[in-house]
């Protein structure tokens, strides 16, 4: 049942524009640092920090921000499908338990974004090798960066499904999600325990396997949160 | 008699308001059940908790004999709904619009067509719904409904924003599906004109609570045109006719026939004269069906 609802919901984000802000996102992360290094490629080199290790982490200093933002659109989006016609009445009133469409949405998202996160890997490989960095090719660096970003960024993906799905005026969901984003940009300033600094994968003990892990046990837990809240409303 | 739909005191407060109270539907199986109340009687808010969108504050419902709160998911597989505004995907065609539906139902798909042509759109299936008409989307919304060749189907308000000949279809459509397919139909309004032509049973709620519930022709009974005795003891008077075998009720000051014919009439004047009561008036009271409805649920009303 989960499996047809999921199709369902790929079937719904067709034509909405949805797929190429996925493919838009990491191309963008990646597009700053063409940026950055086409300006500064001599200064990288005099530095000597010309090298994978470093590209790595000059990349990774944009993908939290573009992943939040990312979220909070796609969220939005994907409520906001449901939301125009207030198709939530048909959609529960199929023979379908309430918290199979709830992580059906949930599923969703997480498809896109782990789509854009393995986009973000290959477009960090491709202009990698294209700018001919310094050493091997730090795989495990590069795939640990992406995705323990994505698995720090749960928390926060949860808690935006939740609003936007219950806010009939998308306005709210969106507000939340800028100061969100702003939040994350700030990341440096933030406590350790609050979730929006996670993505940065930045802790007191510098390992950031600890934000991948909280991140997903955090998620998770939103997530179960949201899901019975939404089984327990009524639709309107 | 076999209920499809049975609700036990089925009740939903909003805050301090009473939405439904005490509710106790009941749907014949094979019935077209017409669902009359006037605007904000509480017909969308029955309907949504028949479907399991809403939970009721207190009652039960069955449906199909089963309990819903229990066995929602195998009751809706057998239910078809369209509950006020038609919902849709604007960005998808018709076709895809209803592809979405019935992966969930799995039928198969050569019954998106049978739908689409039911309701007239087989024309327009791979237009996006966002450029369709109000009319053509509440045909959608029919369809929609119809996807999984129901047993028992709600629909509610479904000839909203419908043009004349486009209300005819769809009553028509409504009459062929529980002759030809047998199913059990629930359809609420606030037009009785639009019941009136279709249903065998009804049910009026007024500010949440039925008022009535029975046939149609036990409503047509209640608003046949009656003659009307006005006399100087009413009561008296019309004791005396029950005593003497004559049909008659006694209200607000008068006395009702039901047997309108001249002779039954002439009879009881002779009867009441012979037997030294003063007749006023006696006068007859063309009552409509209408009337009936406005009367019952403005008596409601004014409580
Ligand atoms: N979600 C809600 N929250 C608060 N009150 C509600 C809600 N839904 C309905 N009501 C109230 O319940 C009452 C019944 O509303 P309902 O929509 O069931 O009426 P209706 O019979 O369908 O009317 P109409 O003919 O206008 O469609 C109204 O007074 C309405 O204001
Ligand atoms: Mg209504």
């Amino acid at each position: 049942m989960i499996g047809k609802l999921i199709l369902t919901d790929l079937m719904k984000i067709r034509r909405k524009g949805i797929w190429f802000l996925a493919v838009l996102g990491p191309f963008g992360v990646v597009a700053l640092q063409m940026v950055n290094y086409g300006l500064r490629k001599d200064w990288f080199i005099q530095q000597d920090t010309y090298s994978w290790f470093y590209y790595i982490r000059n990349v990774n200093a944009f993908t939290p921000f573009a992943l939040v933002l990312g979220i909070v659109i796609l969220t939005s989006f994907m409520a906001s499908i449901e939301n125009e016609t207030n198709s939530w009445k048909q959609i529960i009133a199929l023979p379908v338990s309430k918290w199979s469409v709830y992580l059906s949405k949930y599923t969703t998202l997480t498809i896109l974004l782990v789509f854009a996160t393995c986009l973000l890997t290959l477009f960090s490989v491709c202009f990698g090798i294209f700018l001919g960095l310094e050493g091997e090719v730090l795989f495990l660096d590069l795939i640990k960066y992406s995705f323990y970003t994505f698995l720090a960024s749960m928390p926060i993906l949860g808690l935006q499904l939740w609003i936007s799905i219950i806010s009939q005026n998308q306005g709210i969901p969106i507000t939340f999600g800028v100061i969100g984003v702003i939040l994350t940009y700030m990341a440096y300033f933030l406590p350790d325990w609050m979730i929006w600094k996670w993505p940065s994968l930045e802790n007191q003990w510098d390992e950031p396997l600890i934000n991948a892990c909280f991140g997903l046990a955090v998620g998770l837990a939103i997530y179960v949160f949201g899901m019975l809240d939404f089984i327990r409303r009524d639709v309107k | 008699m076999e209920y499809i739909v049975e609700t036990n005191k089925l009740t939903k407060r909003f805050g301090k308001e009473y939405a439904v109270e005490a509710l106790d539907l009941k749907i014949p199986k094979g019935e077209i059940y017409g669902f009359l109340g006037p605007n904000g009687a509480g017909k969308t808010t029955t309907i949504r908790m028949l479907l399991g969108l809403m939970r009721p504050t207190l009652g039960s419902i069955q449906i199909f004999g089963k309990d819903l709160t229990r066995e929602r998911i195998d009751i809706l597989k057998k239910v078809g709904s369209l509950v006020e505004n038609p919902s849709y995907y604007p960005h998808l065609t018709a076709y895809e619009n209803l592809e979405a539906l019935r992966k969930i139902y799995g039928v198969p798909k050569k019954r998106i067509d049978e739908v689409l042509k039911i309701v007239r759109l087989s024309d327009v299936r791979n237009k996006k719904v966002k450029g369709f008409s109000l009319g053509m989307k509440q045909r959608l919304g029919i369809a929609a409904s119809l996807l999984n060749n129901p047993e028992l189907l709600i629909l509610d308000e479904p000839t909203n924003g419908l043009d004349p000949s486009g209300i005819i279809e769809i009553r028509n459509l409504i009459k062929r599906l529980a002759t030809e397919e047998g199913m059990t139909i629930l359809i609420s309004s606030h037009l009785l004109s639009e019941i009136d032509q279709i249903a065998n049973h009804v049910g009026i709620i007024s500010k949440g609570k039925m008022i009535f519930q029975d046939s149609i022709e036990v409503m047509r009974r209640q608003s046949q045109n009656k003659i009307l005795l006005k006399v100087n003891d009413c009561k008296m008077a019309w004791n005396f006719l029950i005593s003497n075998g004559i049909e008659a009720d006694f209200s607000l000051e008068s006395i009702s026939l039901l047997d309108r014919k001249d002779e039954n009439v002439a009879m009881v004047v002779r009867l009441l004269v012979e037997n030294g009561f003063s007749i006023y008036r006696v006068e007859e009271e063309k009552r409509t069906l209408e009337d009936t409805f406005l009367q019952m649920t403005t008596e409601e009303r004014a409580i």
